[in-house]
């Protein structure tokens, strides 16, 4: 059997592992990552929103160019030598056993310092027909759109309020799909704020204390049934509901894929806060076993920002062990960082589950209140609508002018001074959460502007009419589009011009389809368009129009749109109806079966 | 068809077409798909049925974890359709059950 002695072998592509395997390579150690996928990156390639974070994390980029940017970097050093299609499938007292599945060969890799981040696995539901092909975890479909270009289905349900839940529907979305609604068990959205706006902006209605009863279809999903739950989470009876979907998407947590790490004999605690059950480590990441470490969701359910964080601190702690150098200056900001990052509300529960390990968290430390002033009144200016506290800066760091604030702490809500705004917009570009508006009230005109993120299709034209759309996506009023600021990062800045009493209210906006159909022949969808084309084009008779844009040669034998497409050709050619020909009449005047002839002629 | 023509961050287009077999039908597959992905593409959700109770079984997780997607390959079974890309003139089968694999058969044969 093939032996591979490396000083570290990673396990597991995704943020935390090419992290590690970066810092370690970087500073010489003889590195092996394996990664079962296709593609190095973990769940960074499928990951089209921007991250939040700060300029360090990648913050404002969008996760699969994260994953390029890092496999590029990996691919620059030497000594890492990096395998994909490989699982590793046991960790013994003597070795690793891997197999590589391009090559059909198991191999044995010896490493002084091993680093399980094998991520997690989707979290799954018990209700009637749970199995049906149709039904996914939700970062599948996540995987199928935006690794694959691949949608499953047409109308989706999602059944979990959390990131991940609100993120697959906004992604769904710009995909072209429809997301009929996302349940939600409790009676609060796990989610970020600024995730769960854009969907509401959106239209996709979120149903709390909901859950779903069954999937609905026998070899496939052809609906699902929700229904409203009590305090203790069951189902109330008589408020079914019946939906028609045909994918369901679940989005109830994930699970850390603990197996390698538990089978190696590092100790596995239950947190529930955590994900369930996990590796238990210290604050290095270092695991119970000696010199095996884990980081990123094995180690906690969290973020791909911490699992970078995590990744490099060990990459660091195994290259100052393995080549006695002191980074313990570095691993300490590193791990300031994470500090910093956890210290927010939407760090509650990890908090929680930390201090159960015994590792030591803080909280607050930040600016809690949101701006009440929505600046001087006529002024073109960005109003930031981020009203939860979440480790995210981008804006601070991107404005020119020093206008924008989170307060000295990352987790900090954004100001504006509006004294220093020159409402150029930028802000509004960069804003991974897409919760920055710019305004300028003209008074005067009883008009107003309102500059709007958009990352849908189609984008609008200058000129164009569009509906503008409020927070919960209903219609509020017609908008003219002023101008389009297009971004090379695909999220552009629409604005758009409305009534003055709408300023504070349309948010978001519809553009009407770009093709528009008249049709005259129902059976072949041959459109106005199509006849008055092939009658310029000098076809100016019917049974030429008929012959060439088969009209009137589907299942209906021309009833419904004879007469449309002769009047067609007297208003083009100016000819008379009474001087036009209607053209021949074919048998049979309806589809008959072959089989009917058969069966008369046997008579 | 399932796969997206346009979009506002991803470029999909120009990519190599493959052919491939699903019980010996002719399917195209792009270049850069997994089997699995090739399969919901083309409009095809069932990838087996269960031992047990004769259920349908298609994908769930799509990245190599819950094994639901296990098809046999070439003859061989048990081969995970999410993290197997598509290759050209693949022959692709349901799996039913276990998987039985040649030597297996021909024992019990």
């Amino acid at each position: 059997m093939k032996n591979k002695k490396v000083d570290f072998l990673v396990v597991g592509g995704g943020p935390a592992g090419l992290s590690a395997a970066l810092e370690a390579g970087k500073r010489g150690l003889k590195v092996l990552l394996v990664d079962e996928g296709v593609r190095l990156g973990g769940q960074l390639v499928k990951q089209t929103h921007k991250f939040f974070g700060h300029e360090g994390t990648y913050a404002s980029v969008r996760g699969f160019e994260i994953a390029k940017i890092l496999v590029k970097e990996l691919k620059k050093c030497k000594n890492i030598e990096a395998k994909t299609m490989t699982s590793v499938i046991g960790i013994y007292e003597d070795g690793v056993l891997a197999w590589d599945r391009k090559a059909n060969e198991v191999f044995r890799i010896e490493s002084e310092y091993t680093l399980i981040a094998t991520g997690a696995s989707e979290k799954y539901i018990a209700f009637e027909n749970n199995d049906l092909p149709g039904i996914y975890g939700a970062g599948a479909v996540q995987t199928l759109m935006n690794q694959f270009g691949v949608l499953p289905g047409e109308n989706f349900l999602i059944i979990g309020s959390g990131n991940i839940g609100l993120i697959v529907a906004y992604q769904l979305i710009q995909a072209g799909a429809n997301v009929k609604a996302i349940v939600e068990i409790t009676d609060k959205v796990g989610g970020y704020v600024v995730h769960l706006n854009k969907i509401r902006r959106l239209g996709v209605p979120v149903l709390l204390k909901h859950t779903i009863v069954r999937a609905l279809g026998n070899n496939r999903v052809e609906g699902a049934v929700i229904a409203e739950v009590d305090e203790s989470y069951n189902v109330i009876p008589g408020t079914e509901k019946e939906l028609v979907v045909d994918t369901i998407c679940l989005a109830v947590g994930l699970a850390p894929s603990i197996e390698l790490a538990a089978m190696a004999g590092a100790e596995v605690i239950y947190i529930p806060e955590l994900g369930g059950y996990i590796v238990r480590r210290d604050e290095f990441m270092r695991t119970s076993v000696p010199n095996l470490f884990v980081a990123g969701d094995v180690s906690g359910i969290e973020e791909a920002t911490t699992a970078m964080l995590e990744g490099k601190i060990v990459g660091l702690t195994v290259s100052s062990e393995k080549k006695k150098m002191n980074l313990l200056g570095e691993i300490k900001a590193l791990l300031r960082e994470l500090e910093d990052f956890r210290r927010g509300p939407v760090s509650e529960r990890v908090r929680r589950g930390f201090s159960k390990m015994g590792i030591k968290t803080v909280s607050g430390g930040f600016r809690t209140e949101v701006q009440r002033s929505k600046g001087p009144i006529g002024k073109l200016r960005a109003v930031i609508e981020c009203p939860q506290p979440i480790p995210c800066n981008p804006c601070e760091t991107v404005c020119a002018f020093g206008a924008i604030s989170t307060g000295g702490s990352i987790n900090g809500i954004p100001w504006v001074d509006y004294d220093k705004c020159t409402g150029c917009g930028l802000c509004a570009l960069k804003c991974p959460g897409l919760a920055i508006f710019m305004v300028k009230e003209e008074v005067e005109k009883k008009e107003a502007i309102v500059g709007i993120p958009y990352e849908l299709l189609p984008v609008p034209e200058e000129g164009e009419k569009v509906l503008g759309t409020d927070r919960d996506g209903k219609p509020v009023c017609e908008a003219v589009v002023e101008k389009v600021v297009k971004s090379k990062d695909k999220t552009h800045l629409v604005y758009l011009r409305v009534p003055l009493k709408y300023v504070d209210t349309v948010r978001g906006f519809v553009v009407s389809p770009r093709e528009k159909y008249e049709f005259v022949c129902r059976c072949e969808e041959v459109t106005v368009q199509d006849i008055e084309k092939a009658i310029d084009e000098g076809y100016t008779d019917y049974e030429e129009l008929r012959r060439y844009l088969r009209i009137g040669m589907g299942p209906c034998g021309g009833r419904t749109c004879r007469l449309l497409t002769l009047m067609i050709l007297a208003r083009k050619t100016g000819k008379r109806m009474e001087d036009l020909s209607p053209g021949t009449f074919r048998p049979p005047t309806i589809p008959v079966p072959f089989n009917a002839f058969l069966e008369g002629d046997k008579n | 068809m399932r796969r997206i023509a346009k979009h506002p961050i991803l470029d999909f287009n120009n990519r190599k077409k493959i052919k491939f077999y699903f019980e010996g039908t002719e399917f195209i597959a792009y270049e850069g798909d997994t089997i699995a992905s090739a399969l919901i593409a083309n409009g095809i959700d069932i990838f087996g049925y269960t031992s047990k109770k004769g259920r349908p079984r298609g994908l769930f997780c799509c990245i190599g974890k819950c094994s639901s997607c296990l098809v046999v390959v070439n003859g061989i079974p048990n081969v995970r359709a999410c993290i197997t890309p598509v290759e050209e003139g693949m022959k692709v089968r349901r799996q039913v059950g276990k998987g039985v694999t040649k030597e297996v058969k021909e024992i019990e044969e």
